[in-house]
C-alpha cells in the first residue's frame, strides 16, 4: 500500500482538534486496514488460508475435542522432601535479594521462589537503584534461567566431554602459563563490575605479568568516557540527576530509552514529574532528536533532526550563551527550537539540564557540559562518578585481541560470557583467528556462535544460580545470591575463573565472601546484611539515599572533579583495576564556567565499536549534510528488547513488543514516511542498504517522526544459534562503524509482526492531554443513569489507575505480567494474526502530522468493568463479576464462544485459539506460577487485576485479623512500573492511595459513553498545546 | 432370485433396536447412579501406599496430633506432607528393622523422597487454602473424615464442588472451636449450641455466607 501522504496532510491540516491515529495505515485509511480493525480477530477475516492449514486446523480440534476428559485422573502422587529445609513452607513463596547483570550494570532483584523454584523477579525496594522497580530486561531475564537449549555439558572439537576432561586440559594449560608467567595467554570477557571478578582478574595478572586481559562490550559507554577525558582529563561516567532538573533539554540523549541506566533514570524523571504535578515547579523536556525515542515521546516540544545537525544545534545554544562565538546557520524551525530551549534553560539556572548523547563527538558533549556550567547546572543536576564500567585502554580491546591471534601471539585466550563472533563486526575475522590460537575455551551460558568457534567450551551458570556482585547504576555495590541451585552440572563465573588459573577447588561462594571480607575488614556482620537487604555498602545508609558523591558544596562554581577518593562507590574504594588495566593518570582540574574546556578534536578511541563519525571538527565549522539524494545517515542502536542479541533466544523479550515501532520478533530497516515516498516503500518492502563493500537486506518500516534522511536499525539480530532466536530479523553487524549507506528497493516482502496493529479500540477521546496539573479544582461528576442495580461498595474493592503523563511506554509492566501470569507466547504468525497473548498491552497513538508526531503510550488491562458487556454476553456464564469489583472469567466454564470478546469494547480479552501452553519444554514450565493456573486451548482469559495477590493478602489479612492494609496487593505491573505510573488499590477504602489519584481533575475512564464504569481509569497527560512558536 | 434377508433377521431388527432403546434408558437410569457413586468421587476407596501407613495406629492409637506431620496446615494453602525425617523421628528408635518400613529407611539413605499416592487431592483449577480454614474452626474431621479409624487412608466425603458450597453457603454445623481443630471425635454439641457458636464466629471473623460461594473464593 502506497501512502497518499499530501491528501493525508492536507486532510489533517484542516482538521481541527486533535486527532489520534495508531498508525500509518488507520491514517492512510486504506480498506485492507478498515477491515482488519472492523474484524475482531483479523485471522479469519484473512484470504490466507489454504486447505493444509485448514485441515491441520480441523484435525487438531478433532484430536483434542473431549477426549482429553477421559485420560485416567492426573498424576496425584505427592514427593515430600526427606529433609525439610529450614523455614521453607510450602505454599508460601521465599525471596531472596540477588542481581542480574545487564551489560556489567547489576540490576537489584528479589528473586521470589516457590519451594526452590524461581517463577519471578521482582525489584529490590531496599535498592536505591531499585525502588522495587525493573526494567523489561530484567524481567525477561528469569526465562534464560531455564531456556531448554541452555549448555549443560563441556564440548570440545570432538563432541561432549567430562569436566575432568575440561579440567584436565586447563590444569595443563594453567601450568604452562605458570612458567612462561603468562605468555600468549588473554583473557576475553564483557563488561563488568564485579568487584569479585576484577579481583579475580588482577590475581591473575599478578601471577601472569605477560597476559592481556580485553573487554568487548558491544554497547558501552566508550565515546561518553572518551569525550569526559578530551573535556575534563579523565573518563567520568555521568548520571543525570532528572530529579532536580525542571528544565532539560536533550540532543540525542534517551534516558528513559531502554538500557542499563533505565530504571535509574525513570525513577529520577518520574519523581520530578510527579512534584510537577502537585504544583512545585516545573518538569520540562525539550528534545532534538533524529529518531522518536521513549524521551522523545515525553516531550512536547520535539525537533526532528538528522544526526548531523545534532552538533550543530548544541553549538547554536552554545552561542545563545556565549560560550563559543559563532555557530553555523539553522533554518527557521531549528531557531525557533533553540531560542525556545535558551529560553527555558535560562528560567531555570542551577535546574537545568543540557543532555547530549553520549555517541555524539565529543567536542559536542563538551559544548553540552560547557552550556550547564555557565548556567550553574553541572554540579545541581548531574554527577559524574569514576566509570563503573572503564574504557579499556587502546591494547584491551577486541581489536587488539583479534591483531595479537592474527599475529600469532595469542596461545591460549579464555573468553568469559561473551559472544563476539556475533556481536562484532569483526565476528567472521575473529573465528578465523581461533584457529590459530592453540586453546581457545569459552564459557558461556548457551553453546552459541562463539563457543562452537572455540576448541573447548564449558558451561557456565546463570547468575541466578551463583554467587557473585556487581554494581548497580548509581554504583552501589550489590551482591548475588543464588536462587537455586544450578539445574545442570554447570560452573559459576568466579569458579570458572579460579578454574582457567588451574584452581579446581574455588567455590564462588568463597570468593565472593573474600573479596568483601577484604573490602569490610570482616565478613560479618555486614555480610548477613548485605544479604538480606541486597545492598552491600558498608554505612547502613537510610534505604533511598544512595551512598554516593555528595554534591558540590556550592552550586555556583561547580566542582568538576570527581570525587576524591573515601566517597563514591562503597567506603574507601574506587572502581579502578591493579595495573594491567587502567592506568592512573594526573588530570588538571578544570576550569569552572565552561571558559577554556579544551574543545581539541580528539580522534575517538579505538574501542569494540567504532563510534559512527559524523565529522565535526571544530565547534563554528560548517556542517556538510548528506548529499542529495545519496548517503543516508545510519543509526545503529541496541535492540530495545534483545538489546545486543543476548536475549535473542529469549521469547518473552522477542514477542515484547518494541518501544515505539511495536515490532515484534524482527528488526527492521526504520525510515521516515518522507523516505519512503521518495522510494515507493510500505511497511515490510525489502531493501538494500550499502556502504563501501558492507551490504545487508531488510525489510523496511515506516517510522512517522524519523528524520528524513536517516536510516535506524536495532542490532541483535540474525543470530546463528538458538531455535527461538534463528529465524528472527536480519543480522546488522557488517554495518557497523558505517554512518552512510544507501538504500536501495530490492524484491521481496516480510511480513512483519506489529503488535499495534490489532485490538484497537473503536472510540475517541481515547488518550487525553490536558493544560492543568493535580491542584486544579475537580468538576463534579455526574454518574450516567444505568438500569443495573447499583451494587454496594464494601471493603475491599480493588481500582486501578494508570498516570498517562508518567508513564514513558517502556513495557516493563507487560513483560512482569507475562511472568506472573503464565502467559504463553505465540510467535511470529500468530502476533500477525493478532492472537498476541499479552492480557496487558500499551497502545501507542500518534498525533499530527507523520512527518513530526507526538506520541502518547498507554497501557491498557482488562477495565473490571461494573457493568461489563463481557459478563452480559457471556452464554453459559463464565464472565462473572466479583462483589470485590473485579469481573472474573471462569476458565472451566468457558467454551469459547469469544462472545465476551466481541462485547468487549476495550479488547482486553484474550483467546487461546491453540494449544500455546500445553507443548512448553518441561524447563519452560518449571518457571510457572503456581498460583496462576495454566489456561488451555479453546479458553477465553484476560487480566485478573492480580487475584493471585489479592487472594493471598486476603487470607494473609483475615488470619492476622485486620483489613487489607493500602500497599499490601500490588500487582504485578505496578509493582515493577519505574515510574510508578501504576496505581492499585482500594477504593472503598478513603485513605488510599488509589484513591488520591482517582480523585485527581486528570481522571478520566476509556469510553465513558459506553456507560462499562470501569475500574481502570486513566489520569490524562499534562501538556499544552505544541508550541510551535 | 435369494432372498437377502432371512425371517429371522426380523427378530435380529426388532432385538437390535430394543437393546439401543434399553441402552438409552439404563444410561439415563444409572448414569447418576455411576457419577455419584464412589467410582467417581472416590469415597471409600482406599489408596495403596509404597509404606501402608496407618492413621489408625498413629492418630487413634498413639494420639499424634495432625500437625505433627502435616505441619505447615495452620500457615500455608498446602497442609504439607511429613518429610522422611519426620518419620524417622520415630523409628529411628523403634521398628527400625520391620520390612514394612524398609521403604522409609530406604528413602533416608539414598537420599531419594517417598511419593506418596494422592487420596485428598482436589484438581488444579481448585486453590484451596488450608490456613483460613484453620484459623477459623473447621475441624480437620470435617472434610477428611475420621482417618483414626483408617487403617489405610480413603476420602470421607465426595471431594466435588458441591460438597464445598454446602458448608460455604451454611457453616453453622461445620464451625467448631480453633484450638478443637485436630479433635477426632465429634464435639458432641447439638444443633442449637452450633448455631449460637457459628453466630458468634461470623461475628468474629466477618463472616458473610453470601461473600462465600462467590466463584473468587476458591478459583482463579
Amino acid at each position: 500500500m502506497s501512502a497518499r501522504w499530501k491528501e493525508v496532510l492536507a486532510g489533517l491540516q484542516a482538521q481541527g482538534g486533535r486527532r489520534f491515529w495508531r498508525g500509518l495505515d488507520e491514517l492512510a485509511g486504506s480498506p485492507e486496514f478498515r477491515e482488519a480493525i472492523a474484524s475482531e480477530f483479523p485471522a479469519l477475516q484473512s484470504a490466507d488460508w489454504n486447505r493444509r492449514g485448514l485441515l491441520r486446523a480441523f484435525g487438531a480440534s478433532l484430536a483434542l475435542a473431549g477426549l482429553t476428559g477421559c485420560e485416567a485422573r492426573p498424576d496425584g502422587r505427592a514427593m515430600p522432601y526427606v529433609e525439610d529445609p529450614e523455614h521453607l513452607v510450602p505454599g508460601r513463596p521465599r525471596l531472596y535479594a540477588t542481581m542480574t547483570s545487564f551489560a556489567g550494570i547489576a540490576q537489584p532483584v528479589l528473586g521470589v521462589t516457590y519451594v526452590g523454584r524461581p517463577t519471578k523477579l521482582e525489584g529490590n525496594p531496599d535498592h536505591p537503584a531499585s525502588r522495587g522497580a525493573t526494567d523489561a530486561f530484567t524481567q525477561a531475564a528469569l526465562l534464560d534461567l531455564y531456556d531448554p537449549e541452555r549448555s549443560r555439558i563441556p564440548r570440545n572439537a570432538s563432541g561432549p566431554i567430562s569436566w575432568d576432561a575440561l579440567d584436565t586440559a586447563l590444569a595443563g594449560r594453567a601450568a604452562m602459563l605458570d612458567a612462561s608467567k603468562g605468555e600468549g595467554f588473554r583473557l576475553l570477557t564483557g563488561a563488568t563490575t564485579s568487584p569479585t571478578l576484577l579481583r579475580q582478574i588482577d590475581a591473575l595478572l599478578a601471577r601472569w605479568p605477560a597476559a592481556r586481559w580485553h573487554v568487548f562490550e558491544p554497547v558501552n559507554d566508550d565515546a561518553l568516557h572518551a569525550a569526559t577525558t578530551q573535556a575534563f582529563g579523565r573518563a567520568l561516567d555521568s548520571i543525570p540527576l532528572l530529579d532536580r532538573a525542571e528544565a532539560t533539554v536533550a540532543f540525542d540523549a534517551d534516558p528513559l530509552g531502554p538500557g542499563p541506566y533505565q530504571v535509574r533514570d525513570s525513577l529520577a524523571w518520574s519523581a520530578r514529574r510527579r512534584a510537577f504535578q502537585q504544583g512545585d515547579g516545573r518538569a520540562d523536556l525539550m528534545v532534538a532528536e533524529p529518531s522518536p525515542t521513549l524521551t522523545g515521546a515525553r516531550s512536547l516540544d520535539r525537533l526532528v533532526a538528522e544526526p548531523s545537525r545534532i552538533p550543530v544545534l548544541v553549538a547554536a545554544l552554545a552561542r545563545v550563551f556565549g560560550i563559543v562565538p559563532d555557530a553555523p546557520a539553522l533554518d527557521p524551525a531549528e531557531t525557533r527550537w533553540i531560542e525556545r530551549a535558551a529560553k527555558t534553560l535560562a528560567a531555570a539556572k542551577g535546574r537545568g539540564l543540557v543532555l547530549v548523547g553520549t555517541e555524539q563527538p565529543a567536542a559536542t558533549q563538551a559544548l553540552g557540559w560547557a552550556i550547564d556550567a555557565r548556567l550553574g547546572n553541572l554540579g545541581a543536576t548531574r554527577r559524574f562518578i569514576d566509570p563503573l564500567r572503564p574504557t579499556p585502554p587502546p591494547d584491551r580491546t577486541l581489536d587488539a585481541l583479534l591483531a595479537d591471534m592474527e599475529g600469532g601471539r595469542v596461545n591460549t585466550l579464555a573468553i568469559l560470557d561473551s559472544n563476539p563472533v556475533y556481536a562484532s563486526p569483526d565476528g567472521p575475522a575473529f573465528a578465523a583467528a581461533l584457529r590459530k590460537v592453540a586453546f581457545s575455551v569459552h564459557a558461556g551460558l548457551w553453546h552459541d556462535e562463539t563457543g562452537q568457534a572455540c576448541g573447548w567450551h564449558a558451561p557456565l551458570a546463570h547468575i541466578l544460580e551463583s554467587w557473585s556482585d556487581g554494581r548497580a547504576a548509581d554504583g552501589t555495590p550489590v551482591i548475588a545470591q543464588p536462587l537455586v541451585r544450578p539445574f545442570f552440572d554447570v560452573r559459576p563465573l568466579h569458579a570458572m575463573l579460579a578454574a582457567i588459573g588451574g584452581d579446581f577447588t574455588a567455590s564462588d561462594h568463597a570468593l565472593v565472601q573474600q573479596t568483601w571480607a577484604e573490602k569490610w575488614g570482616a565478613l560479618q556482620p555486614h555480610w548477613n546484611e548485605a544479604l538480606l537487604k541486597g545492598t552491600a555498602t558498608q554505612s547502613s545508609s537510610p534505604s533511598g539515599e544512595s551512598p554516593n558523591l555528595s554534591p558540590s558544596p556550592s552550586g555556583e562554581s561547580p566542582n568538576l572533579s570527581p570525587s576524591p577518593s573515601g566517597e563514591g562507590l562503597g567506603v574507601g574504594e574506587r572502581n579502578d583495576h591493579a595495573a594491567g588495566f587502567l592506568e592512573r593518570r594526573p588530570h588538571p582540574n578544570p576550569s569552572p564556567e565552561g571558559e577554556g574546556l579544551a574543545l581539541r578534536p580528539h580522534p575517538n578511541p579505538a574501542s569494540g565499536r567504532p563510534v559512527p563519525r559524523t565529522g565535526l571538527g571544530l565547534p563554528g565549522a560548517a556542517q556538510p549534510d548528506a548529499p542529495e539524494g545519496e548517503g543516508l545517515a545510519l543509526l545503529l542502536r541496541p535492540d530495545p528488547t534483545i538489546w545486543d542479541g543476548r536475549l535473542a533466544n529469549n521469547p518473552w523479550a522477542q514477542e515484547q513488543p518494541k518501544p515505539v515501532t511495536t515490532l515484534t520478533w524482527d528488526n527492521a530497516v526504520l525510515i521516515a514516511p518522507a523516505l519512503a515516498t521518495a522510494h515507493d516503500l510500505s511497511d515490510g518492502d525489502m531493501v538494500r542498504l550499502t556502504s563501501g563493500p558492507a551490504s545487508i537486506s531488510g525489510p523496511v518500516w515506516i517510522m512517522p517522526g524519523q528524520a528524513p534522511r536517516t536510516v535506524l536499525i536495532h542490532q541483535g539480530y540474525g543470530r546463528r544459534f538458538g531455535e527461538v532466536a534463528r529465524d528472527a530479523g536480519f543480522d546488522a553487524t557488517p554495518l557497523i562503524g558505517h554512518a552512510t549507506v544507501t538504500l536501495e528497493r530490492v524484491d521481496g516482502r516480510r511480513a512483519l509482526a506489529a503488535a499495534q496493529e490489532a485490538h484497537a479500540i473503536d472510540g475517541k477521546d481515547l488518550v487525553r492531554i490536558v493544560d492543568f496539573i493535580d491542584t486544579a479544582p475537580k468538576p463534579p461528576q455526574q454518574p450516567k443513569p444505568s438500569f443495573w442495580a447499583e451494587k454496594p461498595l464494601t471493603r475491599p474493592n480493588w481500582a486501578m489507575t494508570i498516570d498517562l503523563d508518567l508513564c514513558t511506554g517502556c513495557g516493563a509492566c507487560v513483560t512482569a505480567c507475562n511472568a506472573e501470569n503464565n502467559i504463553p507466547m505465540v510467535g511470529r504468525e500468530e502476533v500477525r494474526n493478532g492472537r498476541r497473548m499479552h492480557w496487558l498491552r500499551v497502545d501507542r497513538y500518534y498525533e499530527g502530522d507523520p512527518a513530526d508526531p507526538l506520541l502518547h503510550t498507554q497501557p491498557v488491562p482488562c477495565m473490571h468493568c461494573e457493568d461489563a458487556p463481557c459478563e452480559m454476553g457471556c452464554p453459559v456464564n463464565a464472565a462473572v463479576h466479583s462483589p470485590e469489583g473485579l469481573n472474573l472469567q471462569v476458565y472451566n466454564r468457558c467454551v469459547g464462544t469469544r462472545t465476551c470478546s466481541s462485547f468487549c469494547p476495550y479488547k482486553v480479552r484474550r483467546f487461546n485459539w491453540d494449544d500455546y501452553s500445553g507443548d512448553a519444554p518441561e524447563s519452560i514450565k518449571a518457571q510457572r506460577n503456581p498460583n496462576v493456573t495454566v489456561r488451555a486451548r479453546g479458553v477465553m482469559e484476560k487480566c485478573t487485576y492480580c487475584i493471585q495477590r489479592i487472594s493471598a493478602a486476603r487470607i494473609d489479612a483475615k488470619i492476622a485479623g485486620h483489613p487489607i492494609a493500602d500497599g499490601a496487593v500490588r500487582t504485578a505491573c505496578q509493582q515493577v512500573c519505574p515510574t510508578g505510573a501504576i496505581s492499585f488499590g482500594d477504593i472503598a477504602d478513603p485513605a488510599a492511595a488509589v484513591q488520591k489519584r482517582k480523585a485527581s481533575p486528570r481522571d478520566y475512564a476509556l469510553l465513558e459513553e459506553a456507560n462499562t464504569r470501569p475500574r481502570t481509569s486513566y489520569l490524562a497527560r499534562i501538556g499544552g498545546r505544541r508550541d510551535r512558536g | 432370485m435369494a432372498q437377502i434377508f432371512t425371517p429371522a433377521f426380523d427378530t435380529y431388527t426388532r432385538l437390535f433396536l430394543a437393546a439401543i432403546v434399553l441402552f438409552f434408558v439404563l444410561l439415563l437410569l444409572l448414569g447418576p447412579v455411576a457419577a455419584l457413586s464412589g467410582y467417581q468421587s472416590r469415597v471409600g476407596w482406599t489408596v495403596e501406599q509404597p509404606v501402608p501407613f496407618s492413621h489408625e495406629h498413629h492418630v487413634g492409637g498413639l494420639g499424634i496430633d495432625c500437625r505433627f506431620c502435616h505441619a505447615t496446615v495452620e500457615r500455608s494453602a498446602h497442609a504439607g506432607f511429613p518429610s522422611t525425617h519426620v518419620c524417622m523421628t520415630c523409628h529411628s528408635q523403634i521398628w527400625t528393622g520391620a520390612p514394612m518400613l524398609a521403604p522409609i529407611r530406604r528413602s533416608l539413605a539414598e537420599g531419594t523422597p517417598l511419593t506418596w499416592n494422592r487420596v485428598s487431592k482436589l484438581p488444579d483449577y481448585v486453590y484451596f487454602n488450608h490456613a483460613i480454614h484453620i484459623d477459623r474452626g473447621v475441624a480437620c474431621v470435617r472434610c477428611h473424615g475420621r482417618v483414626d479409624r483408617m487403617p489405610l487412608l480413603a476420602r470421607a466425603h465426595p471431594f466435588e464442588m458441591r460438597f464445598c458450597l454446602e458448608c460455604h453457603r451454611d457453616p453453622a454445623p461445620k464451625l467448631g472451636p480453633v484450638d478443637q481443630v485436630t479433635r477426632m471425635p465429634p464435639l458432641g454439641w447439638d444443633e442449637g449450641t452450633h448455631r449460637r457458636f457459628a453466630l458468634a464466629a461470623a461475628r468474629r471473623y466477618h463472616l458473610d455466607p453470601t461473600r462465600l460461594d462467590k466463584c473468587d473464593i476458591c478459583h482463579r
